[in-house]
Parts: C-alpha cells; structure tokens; sequence
C-alpha cells in the first residue's frame, strides 16, 4: 500500500481527536473519540492532514462529524460515548448453565469440555440448579437470559425443565424481563421435549459446520450422521413456529458455524446449506482455543489470512443473495456495523470495551462452579481455574461480580488501557477477548498485535469499511438492514403485571 | 545475584550479544535491559507472564542494566530455537508491558471511571445481609489530616484533647509539634 508523506507540512492546529488508518488505495479511514467516521481519498486526507480543507467541500463533512476544533461539539461528543456504554449501569444479563457435561457428539475442536455418556458425575444437581438460578436473579440488569450449555443439554433435560419451572415461579416475585436459550446438537430431542420447550418458550440454537461432509467429518454422532439429525429437526422446530403463527424470517433456529480447515474452501457452500435450512443468520466465527481445539490444533488450525479471505467470500456471497432477495444476515457484520451505522452497542459481550465477562456474563458449572464467562469454564475443565470465582453455595452475588479477577479483567478488556488499541481506528467499536489472551500468551492483557482475535477483527472491519467506502447501493442498503435489531418478543418472558 | 555465565553463551540471530544470549548448556537465555528505557512494574509485569512455562529471575548486574533470565521448566524441541523464540516473546512483551505501564497513567481517570461504573453497576447496592456482615467496629481508614474528625476534637486546647480518644495521625503530630 503506498504512503502519503506528508513530512513537513502537517499542521496539527485544525483537527479534532481523530485515529486513521490506510484500508486501501486512496483511501484513508478517519474515526474520532465517539465512533463517527469519514473515508478519505488522499487529496482529501493531505488537505485534512495539513490544516487546508476551508473553503473545500470536504470540510463541512468533516465538520458535520465532528472532526474539526472549530465547530467542536463537545455535547453531542459525550452524548454519544454515553449511548454507545450504556451497559455500563448493569450487571450481568447472560447466565451459562452447564446442566451436564456428558454429550453423545464427539467433536474434533469441542468447545465444550464434554465427558462420555456414562459419566452421570458430570450432571448438575436440581439443588445446586436452584443456587444458580438464585444467584442469576440477584443481577442488577433487569433483563436476564439463561442459557443450556453443556455437553449436551438434552442429556439431563430432567434439570433443564427444573431450571425453567424455578425461574419462572422466581420471577413471579422478581420481575425481570426473563429469557431462556438451549444450545443443543439436537439429536436427542423428542416431539415430547420439543413440545415443552416451545410452550416455556425457549430458544434454540444449533451448531452447523456447513454441509453434511464437512459438518459430519468434524462432530461424530456414532452409527449415524449428526448433519442429518441435526436438520431433520431444525426443519421440525421451524415447521412448529410457523404452525403457533410465528413469523419465520424471525423466528426459526439460531444455527452456529466453527469454521475449521474443512470449511475453508466451501464458503458458497455453507451458505447454501444455511439458506436451504431456513436460517436467516450466519456466524461465521473462526476456531477458538478452547475445549480440545489446543490438542488437536495441527488438524484443524489455519492461518488467520486464510480465515479472513473465507471471510469476504462467504459475506460477500450473503449481499449477492440478499440482492437476489434471499433474507440472511452474517452476524459478526451485523454486530460491528450496528456501532458503525447507529452509534448503538448491540451488547455482544466479546466484542465490547469493557468485555462482558463477569459483568455481562456468569457461567456456572455442573458442579456449581461459578466462572466469568463459558470460556474461563472451559479452561476450569482442562484444570486452569483463573477465572473461577465461587461457588453457588457459599459465594454471595457481590462477592462474585466484585471478584478481584473481575476486576482484572475489566481493566484489561478496556481499550483504552490497551497498546495498540488506544490507537487504532477501530476502538470505537471492538473489543477483546482476556480469556483468549490469557490461554493464548500467558496474561489477560495480552498483545494485541501478535493475536489472532484483533487480526480477525481488524480484518473484518477492514472488509466492512471498504464495503460503506465502495457505496454499492445493495450493500448499504443491505448493511443498514442487517442492523435494524427486531426484538423476538415471543421469547421475552415479561415481568408481571407489564 | 544471577548464577555465573557459563562460557559457552550462544548469541541470537539478529540481536546483539550483550542485549540476549542463550546459554545452551545450562539450557536458558539471558536477557540484559537497559533500566531507563523499561520501567521497573513492565519488567515485572512481563517476567511474570512467563513463570507457568519457565523458572524467572531478575537481577542489576550493573547500575544501568536489569537482566531477565528464563530457565525453561520443559524444553521439548529444538533447545536453541525454543530459547530463541521465548527471548522473542520476552522482548515483545515488554514493549507492550511498558507502553501500557505509560498508556494506564496517561488515561488513569478514564480507565479508573469506567472501571468504578461497570463494578458498581454490575454489584448493586448492599443487601441486608451484606451489611450484616459488615465489620463497623474497626477503623474504617487512616485518616492522616483529620478529616474525620469534629471540630472539637482536632482544634480543642490541647489539656481537653488529652482527655478525648486519640483518633488520627494529625493530632499526635500536632502534639508532637
């Protein structure tokens, strides 16, 4: 990429706080304090760099963003910032439950921690259930979501269903807006347990690897194909929705990708195969540290530029279907485009400054383990407890969100505390993962340049950008749909008396 | 004082001998600083990322220097390209462990606010029961300029203050006096 020098005419007395960054030819990416952003070409950018843009037309669309001191508006400025960390003001609203570890799934990256079917040691107890859920309840955030991890959720259903009926008679007298999710495999539902998950109203997501090559060569399901299981019922669950009068393109199941190796070649076809399920929303998340992925990293690892060129193909093949009139989103666009386009935080806890764990987020483990977040209990697993912080049993609320490894951790997600992120162009709508800094270079704090995740999110915010900058109408049109947010009310269990 | 070199240190492709070298037959590498360049909480801060994987010591062998040794605890492959690579790592992060030791007093009250809201929002108010447990018998702080205290109590003739509890540090200074 070639270098504009500018050396010894740049007049720093015009300009406002601002970061850039090169994301192409010609192209200079301006962002300020409070996330309002401009793209420059380099005339432009030379005029900006070097105090002469008055009386040019780039100089009101600077000053319109607040990119210049005359003019400054402080107001707005701190407005905004306010919007953007308004989950500042609560506590955690994701509360894991790991109801078991057992998993009849043999996954070759498993994010879980599983255990074989016959550890029946690894199942949460209903007593242990109840602490956690009383736990959960004293959050100070007003909305929770509970959501079925394990293993394999529907292997101890019996404590699932305990879970539900606890909370929902708790929040007779609590009154939060209540949530519950169930990541399952599915290959274990029933008509019966569907039955009485879609009259608790729960949620349910899935994991799709893409299509049934890749997705049965990476999970293994013994003597039959989990793809096929999978899908049978996620055409059933999506069948059932529409028969209660719900409507599909919103309510269907949440389906979730691990791109391993396998998938790196077939972007096209995964969203294919997301599309012929009925899925209106792909993640398409790279391979994670965590569970097993470590030891059996030389099989399924890739480079992080193999991942982001997978990256741009199978987005770029979403816009192409979205134009044909196909509705599908990618979700880790549509998380960082819904801070780049609505100066809103959509609240995704690995992706905000500071990151959710312990304050947005508590896992709590079939032992009942309390960890800050799914990650720190899958590294308890493999017997790392840094982010475990009690117990259900004898730790108080207070004690557990005020924990000093808490603590830690938000000084550690803050960006502005962090090399590289206090000055990248990005900061205003990223966020780091201290989990995966700790497994991955030994602190939570970590380095940015030398990780993965910032690689990965820098990457796709470069893609993103060039994609606004580029002005195809069915891409913005596309963006600017991919973040208007529509609440599934349906699934929302409603304080009483609302 | 760091064990004695043995005589047979390697130097590292592309860094000078007296910055980094590997001692192959004690099986570590030797990392020499210069003191004002890194402060001494970033030199701490990155040997310690360190201590799962190796043995860590710190040393001054001169005024000016602060040497780093790594003594890996298990040295599976290659040893000199392992050493090479951990003193790689080392070096890395104590640019990032300095340039956040700088970036965290730079943006202190950013930081200490945010932190303050996140924790304070996310624990609430004390429940009754916390405040049950709440220890009320013991000093609650020093209180070195009498902040605490009344009126009466910090400027009262000093024969009256003999009389009353002796609460803070400014009063036995102001006796003192």
């Amino acid at each position: 990429m070639q270098l504009l020098d500018l050396r010894g005419s740049l007049d720093a007395r015009t300009q406002a706080f601002f970061r850039h960054r090169r994301i192409g030819p010609d192209r200079t990416l301006l962002t300020n304090l409070e996330g309002q952003w401009l793209v420059l070409d380099d005339e432009d950018f030379r005029r900006f760099a070097t105090g002469a843009t008055e009386g040019t037309p780039v100089h009101e669309r600077l000053r319109a963003k607040n990119f210049l001191r005359d003019g400054y508006d402080e107001a707005k400025a701190r407005e905004t910032i306010a919007a953007r960390k308004r989950f500042l003001g609560y506590g955690p609203n994701l509360h894991v439950m790991v109801v078991t570890l057992r998993c009849n799934e043999t996954c070759v990256y498993c994010h879980a921690s599983r255990a074989d079917m016959d550890a029946v040691e690894t199942d949460m107890s209903k007593e242990t259930a109840e602490r956690s859920v009383d736990l959960a309840f004293q959050s100070t955030s007003p909305a929770i979501t509970i959501e079925f991890q394990g293993g394999e959720p529907l292997v101890n259903f019996e404590v699932v269903q305990h879970i539900i009926a606890y909370a929902e008679e708790k929040n007779r007298t609590a009154g939060k807006t209540l949530e519950f999710t169930m990541v399952s495999n599915l290959a274990l539902m029933t008509e019966e347990r569907l039955a009485y998950l879609l009259d608790h109203r729960v949620q349910i997501c899935t994991s799709i690897d893409g299509p049934k090559a890749i997705h049965d060569k990476q999970r293994k399901l013994p003597t039959m194909s989990a793809f096929d299981e999978a899908t049978v019922w996620i055409k059933r669950i999506n069948e059932a929705y529409r028969a209660r009068g719900l409507d599909p393109s919103l309510y269907h199941v949440e389906a979730l990708l691990t791109t391993t190796r396998a998938a790196l070649d077939a972007p096209e076809a995964i969203v294919d195969t997301y599309e012929e399920l009925g899925c209106h929303a792909v993640f398409l998340r790279p391979l994670d540290p965590f569970g097993f992925a470590g030891k059996t990293a030389k099989m399924v690892e890739y480079e992080r530029r193999r991942y982001l060129d997978f990256y741009a193909r199978a987005t770029d093949y979403i816009l192409e279907k979205n134009r044909a009139g196909v509705q599908m989103i990618e979700r880790y666009a549509a998380i960082f485009l819904t801070k780049i386009l609505r100066g809103e935080d959509p609240n995704f806890l690995d992706i905000r400054s500071p990151a959710g764990a312990g304050i947005g987020q508590l896992a709590y483990s079939y032992d009942g383990n309390v960890y800050t977040c799914d990650e720190g209990r899958m590294l308890a697993a493999q017997g790392d407890d840094t982010f475990r912080l009690g117990h259900v049993d004898e730790s108080r609320y207070r004690d557990i969100v005020g924990h000093p490894t808490v603590r830690a951790m938000v000084i550690a997600s803050n960006l502005d505390s962090q090399p590289d992120c206090v000055a990248c162009t990005y900061n205003p709508y990223c966020g780091i993962q201290t989990t995966h800094n700790h497994k991955t270079q030994g602190s939570v704090f970590g380095r940015m340049r030398e990780s993965n995740i910032c690689a990965v999110h820098k990457g796709i915010q470069d893609y993103l950008f060039n994609k606004l900058a580029d002005g195809e109408p069915h891409v913005l049109e596309a963006f600017e749909r991919w973040t208007t947010i529509r609440a599934r009310e349906h699934f929302l269990h409603a304080p009483a008396g609302s | 004082m760091s064990p004695p070199e043995s005589p047979t240190t390697n130097p590292i492709a592309g860094i000078p001998e007296d910055l980094a070298r590997v001692d192959l037959d004690e099986r570590r590498a030797i990392l020499d600083v210069e003191a004002s360049l890194y402060p001494v909480e970033a030199v701490y801060g990155a040997a310690y990322v360190f201590i799962d994987r190796c043995y860590v010591l710190l040393d001054r062998p001169e005024p000016t220097k602060l040497r780093i040794v790594l003594t890996p605890k298990q040295l599976d492959e290659d040893a000199a390209e392992g050493l090479r690579r951990m003193v790689g790592e080392l070096a890395n992060e104590l640019v990032s462990a300095a340039w956040r030791h700088q970036i965290t007093q730079e943006n202190r009250a950013q930081i200490e606010a945010v932190t303050m809201q996140a924790i304070a929002g996310a624990m609430g108010p004390p429940s009754l029961d916390d405040l049950e447990d709440f220890d009320f018998t013991d000093e609650a702080f020093e209180d070195p300029l009498g902040i605490a205290m009344s009126w009466e109590e910090k400027y009262s003739k000093k024969d009256d203050a003999a009389e009353t509890a002796e609460p803070a540090a400014t009063q036995r200074e102001e006796e003192e006096e």
